[in-house]
């Protein structure tokens, strides 16, 4: 492999991490909001 | 050879931190966030307040007999606690939160992050297992030591663990990565608090209210979402940039590219004028925190709910309806919380941070001034229009003030000068509780109706408002001679563990 595709593979599998890594913060993050949310909705029912 | 146990410290030294060439520093805000969000919690932590409340009685609260002293409450096993004894929970959160900060954070610049959330990480979850049994063994004293004094620390050390990383990591948009993590700090409890609601409803049966099970299975998450988030950081290399970025050429009178020590700052005015303005506008916010539901429900009354009445007029079954609504409202003003983190500091990247706090006490002096007038108009949307912007400010308050720093005292020493600053927080935690409480009994005590007392409050915060405009409005670049020499700065950074880095 030359150099080049070595370095884009590697950036691949590094944007491949962040992805998960927002993923797996953002799952939470977003049920968290969601739950909040529908909590808030009462205020206008 | 060296021992596991050393292998494991070498594992976390700031030297293993250091990120490879090439490394995605889109990959540091989530580590933090997994932090902040897991000790996020703490804001949540009044879930259990009713459940620990009747945790001998199971169905109903077992009073302690009246002539009982409070050190005989403390350790008494036959009567459960009061709300107010569980409340304690909070100051000594923010107790500790401040002064840990205040205290490990010179430790944390040479340690570096990874360290400290490894350390906050076995505090906070820890904490939470001595919480655990301390609620098996019914002692409060365990409570407020695990999740209170101990868990406190490693609200600390989390809360500051990423703040220098970031900022090193994002040079060109200090405000936005921090406003991320700080904004997984106000988020926590949003998923801490429902979590633990259906934690708690699992784990229940005839003879448990299931907290404790409920802390050991809690602590056990956070634990292992923080270990995670502590082993996702990374330092930058010394003298890295983002790729096609370089500094701005021009220098900008407020960002200044030299370095204060830590022992330097709390000697120049600057420290203390920011400490200012972090405590008046942390003081106003909590105080409107605390006021908002009770104000709403005391203020508008039947209104909320389409009939004409006051709120003293309002049948039980009238009052548990808005009390609904006023639960809404909190849960709107916590989305709001959370958003101001984010974007205001992502805004204050482009508008400068002093100008950020201009809007701040500006837009907040006159909207604290306003909210009565909404009031007394039976505005409903206004009011709550007023108070979910007054909450985006609070929260970006707390958000901004790293990139503040960072701005006015360097980079070198900015997690620790944080950690530092939080002690405002701490005082304000104490600070704003107790003047609203203080000024509405006083009012109440003094034959003014229970709407109307709230108006004087507001100006009163308003007021502080003010103040913090004037110490905002003071701000300066830090004097010359504060400034660290450049063989000062090597030094230093010898002993962080930066050798190579550029001044």
């Amino acid at each position: 492999m030359n150099d080049a595709s070595r370095k884009t593979a590697c950036g691949d599998g590094q944007r491949l991490t962040v992805v998960v890594a927002w993923i797996l913060v953002g799952i939470p993050l977003a049920w968290g909001v969601y739950e909040t949310f529908q909590g808030a909705m009462k205020l206008f029912q | 050879m060296p021992g596991p146990a050393s292998s494991f410290t070498d594992l976390l030294s700031k030297q293993r931190t250091v990120a490879p060439p090439g490394y995605n520093r889109w990959l540091v805000p989530p580590a933090a966030l997994a932090i902040h969000l897991s000790i996020g919690m703490a804001y949540g932590f009044s879930v259990f307040w009713l459940p620990l409340s009747r945790s001998i009685g199971l169905t109903q609260s077992v009073a302690c007999p009246e002539d009982m002293s409070f050190l005989s409450q403390v350790f008494a096993t036959s009567c459960d606690w009061k709300i107010s004894m569980l409340g304690w929970m909070y100051t000594l959160f923010f107790v500790f939160l401040g002064s840990s900060a205040a205290v490990f954070g010179h430790w944390l610049e040479h340690e570096g992050p990874r360290k400290a959330g490894v350390a906050a990480a076995f505090c906070w979850g820890g904490g939470l297992l001595i919480s655990a049994f301390g609620v098996y063994v019914h002692q409060i004293w365990l409570l407020w030591l695990g999740s209170g004094i101990i868990g406190g620390c490693g609200l600390g050390l989390g809360y500051i663990s990423p703040v220098s990383t970031l900022i090193k990591w994002f040079p060109d948009r200090r405000g936005m990565a921090t406003g991320m993590a700080i904004m997984g700090f106000g988020g926590g409890a949003m998923i801490g608090a429902p979590l633990a609601d259906i934690l708690m409803r699992h784990y229940a049966t005839p003879t448990s209210v299931g907290v404790w099970e409920t802390f050991v299975t809690m602590g056990a998450i956070y634990f292992i979402a923080m270990i995670c988030g502590a082993f996702g950081y990374r330092v930058p290399a010394p003298g890295w940039q983002p790729e096609g970025w370089t500094p701005p050429a021009q220098n900008k009178a407020m960002i200044t590219k030299r370095h204060v020590h830590l022992n330097e700052a709390h000697k120049t005015p600057q420290f203390w004028l920011l400490w200012g303005v972090l405590c008046l506008n942390v003081s106003a916010g909590i105080g409107v925190i605390g006021m908002a539901s009770p104000m709403l429900q005391e203020v508008f009354a039947g209104k909320l709910i389409g009939i004409a009445k006051a709120f003293n007029d309002l049948a039980p079954d009238e009052k548990a309806l808005i009390a609904t609504i006023a639960a809404g409202f909190t849960g709107l003003l916590s989305l709001f919380n959370i958003a101001g983190r984010f974007l205001w500091a992502s805004l204050s990247d482009y508008i400068g941070r002093k100008t950020t706090y201009f809007v701040f006490f500006t837009l907040g002096i006159a909207l604290y001034a306003f909210a009565p007038t909404a009031g007394q108009l039976g505005q409903i949307a206004v009011f709550v229009g007023i108070f979910c912007v007054i909450l985006t400010m609070y929260g970006g308050g707390f958000s901004t003030i790293p990139a503040y720093l960072a701005d006015i005292f360097g980079t070198q020493f900015v997690g620790a000068i944080h950690g530092r600053i939080l002690t405002a927080w701490s005082t304000a935690g104490v600070l704003g509780p107790v003047l609203v409480n203080y000024i509405r009994e006083y009012q109440i005590d003094h034959g003014v109706s229970r709407a109307q007392a709230y108006h004087t409050t507001m100006y009163i915060l308003a007021g502080l408002l003010v103040l913090g405009f004037i110490c905002n409005l003071l701000i300066r670049p830090v004097s010359e001679r504060h400034y660290m020499t450049e063989e000062e700065l090597a030094a230093e950074r010898k002993l962080a563990h930066e050798a190579g880095a550029r001044a």
